[in-house]
């Protein structure tokens, strides 16, 4: 088990104080490199396209799981996942929805969308680092991925 | 207001009744009137055929005198045989009259006389022809004595023939009065009778104008006010969702920093616990404990806005009874724990959803657990029965028209100051500590909230170290 190969984590979030907190829970059991940020919908299109700025494959490597928030500026998650799932090369990756809000409309629709969890924030640090181990586990340990 | 004015339907009928009246007067009085004219038509022409009858048979009485006479001087017998047949043609006439004027005592009194002397010069004739007939001549019949008869007897019968025709006379005249004056008060009658109705149906039909038009003016009133009261119930109905709206989105909002605070405070907890002096660390805890309370306090906000929010769809009837059996199993442990004694009569169907009714009775028996007198075991009895008709119309938010239950909930608790009765059921209202006991306060204002969206009340007694007794009323149900 120990040699699984650590999964890569996009995570896109425009909350600063979120970012944070999510890349201090990942970190207790990922190394930093292994996450990457953007800051809305728009910037998560262009790096998975490989688009500037993130054409450098090495420093922006392809994700193996999405951590996608709702409610951003510009691009919003629900138009982010509509044209993840629509495009041949990204539909594969798992787009997990990691938001604030509890809508059943929101829960039904995005899984209709083709994301893989709904997942609402923690309400303490504590409980947001169980999350993660929680995501990290299941995503690299338990279940296999494409390629 | 204006209504006052308005002729009441009373009116109206009481107007159309005296015009009906008015009218079988009229038609009355034309009846009569005309039948009145019909009898005098028929006594003229019976007076015209009495003088008539008068007149032929003073002609017969002078036609036979000649045709005596007649035979006196020539001896032929056609005037004889004349003579007998106008002797028929008079005793014909003489019936006839004397029919005619059954209804007249001294007309028939007239009539007999005239007959009477008819006779008597009929007798003399008979004499004279029997003489005749033995003699060959009058020679000897005749004498001064007959002769002067002969003269009073004639002018008896023409005076009698007058006096008949005069009384006929006088009685045609006299009904021919009554005819024409009844012929002349008929318009007049009729006029008046008709002007009568005529004024009466103005009046009737302006006052049902009056009416129709105060009516009509009444109903756009009504349907004035009636859009009026929709669009405010609208309007109401808007800043309802507005405000559950607000209340949602404010409390979903204000839980993003919160969360935000715990978190960091949780990070700062872990990771500089040991580096903080001083009260550092209890100033720490104190941040945690009042953002894990207001995180609290944002979710019961947000559970009560979202409480009663269910579509129509899912409303059905709702069996309590079974509703709160399932409840109660879920107060099992706790139930065991406070060794409590929970009872519950036959309760009704009411109009709501399980999950509903679920959160009214999980939070009135958990406030009845939870505020229990330590020294004694909790009783707690859920009953219901029909509201009477006094209780109901204590509330304005009720419809008296319709039957409702009276749900109790009786507990041997610690009890409230009556004062408190209503204030129990307001958002975030605590009566006790919040180390005495926990909770935000949104329990009751949610079971509340709950209640009054599914068409009821609820409201509560008490007193202190008495008991509380938690009083729900809900509309009866088809079924």
């Amino acid at each position: 088990m120990s040699f699984e190969k650590p999964i890569q984590i996009l995570v896109a979030e425009d909350d600063e104080d979120d970012k944070l907190l999510i890349l201090k829970a990942f970190e207790r059991t990922l190394p930093k490199e292994k996450i990457a940020c953007v800051e809305d919908g728009e910037a998560l299109l262009k790096y998975l396209k490989h688009a500037a700025p993130y054409d450098d494959p090495e420093k922006y490597p392809k994700p193996d799981i999405i951590l996608l928030d709702l409610n951003m500026p510009r691009k919003d998650g629900r138009e982010a996942l509509a044209e993840i799932k629509g495009c041949e090369d990204l539909k594969s990756i798992p787009v997990i929805i990691f938001t604030t809000s509890n809508s059943a409309d929101d829960i039904k629709v995005t899984y209709k969308m083709g994301s893989s969890s709904y997942i609402t924030k923690p309400g303490s640090f504590e409980e947001l680092v169980k999350v993660t181990e929680e995501i990290e586990n299941y995503w690299s340990k338990i279940v296999l991925l494409p390629a | 207001m204006k209504n006052n004015q308005n002729p009441s339907i009373r009116q109206v009928k009481i107007y159309s009744i005296v015009t009906l009246i008015l009218i079988i007067i009229g038609s009355g009085i034309s009846y009569w009137t005309a039948d009145r004219i019909e009898f005098y038509t028929h006594a003229v022409m019976h007076t015209s055929e009495v003088l008539q009858r008068t007149d032929q048979l003073y002609a017969n009485i002078l036609e036979r005198e000649t045709n005596i006479r007649g035979y006196v001087l020539t001896g032929n017998e056609d005037f004889l045989s004349l003579y007998k047949q106008s002797k028929v043609d008079a005793e014909l006439l003489l019936n006839q009259l004397q029919g005619l004027t059954m209804d007249h005592q001294s007309q028939q009194n007239n009539i007999e006389e005239l007959r009477g002397l008819i006779n008597s010069r009929v007798r003399t004739f008979e004499a004279a022809i029997e003489h005749i007939d033995k003699n060959g001549n009058l020679n000897g019949f005749l004498n001064p004595s007959k002769v002067n008869d002969a003269l009073i007897g004639y002018k008896m019968i023409k005076d009698i023939v007058l006096r008949i025709n005069e009384v006929e006379n006088d009685l045609f005249r006299e009904r021919n009065q009554v005819l024409i004056n009844n012929i002349n008060a008929l318009p007049l009658i009729v006029a008046l009778i008709s002007l009568f109705s005529i004024t009466i149906g103005l009046v009737t039909f302006f006052s049902i104008y009056q009416y129709n038009k105060a009516q009509i003016t009444a109903n756009r009133e009504i349907t004035l006010f009636q859009e009026k009261l929709r669009d405010q119930i609208k309007l109401l109905d808007d800043s309802n969702k507005e405000l559950e709206q607000f209340a949602y989105v404010a409390s979903h909002d204000l839980q993003e920093p919160l969360r935000k605070i715990t978190a960091f405070s949780d990070l700062l907890n872990e990771q500089y616990a040991d580096k903080l002096q001083g009260d550092g660390n209890l100033y720490l805890e104190r941040i945690t404990a009042a953002a894990v309370r207001m995180r609290r306090l944002i979710t019961d906000l947000l559970e009560y806005s979202r409480a009663g929010r269910v579509s129509i769809e899912q409303v059905k009837p709702v069996k309590l009874s079974k509703v709160i059996s399932e409840l109660l199993e879920d107060f099992e442990l706790v139930i065991k724990d406070k060794s409590a004694k929970i009872t519950t009569g036959k309760l009704p169907k009411v109009k709501g959803t399980d999950t509903e009714y679920r959160q009214v009775f999980q939070n009135l028996i958990s406030n009845s657990l939870k505020f229990a007198k330590s020294d004694i075991n909790p009783d707690i009895s859920i009953t219901s029965q029909k509201a009477d008709q006094a209780l109901i119309s204590e509330f304005p938010t009720l419809d008296k028209k319709v039957n409702y239950h009276l749900i109790k909930l009786v507990d041997n608790g610690i009890g409230f100051e009556k004062e408190y009765a209503d204030r129990i059921f307001s958002i975030f209202q605590r009566l006790h500590g919040k180390k005495e006991y926990e909770g935000t306060g949104i329990g009751l204002s949610i079971t509340r909230k709950i209640i009054e969206k599914n068409g009821g009340v609820i409201f509560a007694d008490s007193n202190p170290g008495k008991g509380a007794t938690f009083n729900i009323l809900l509309p009866f149900i088809e079924g």
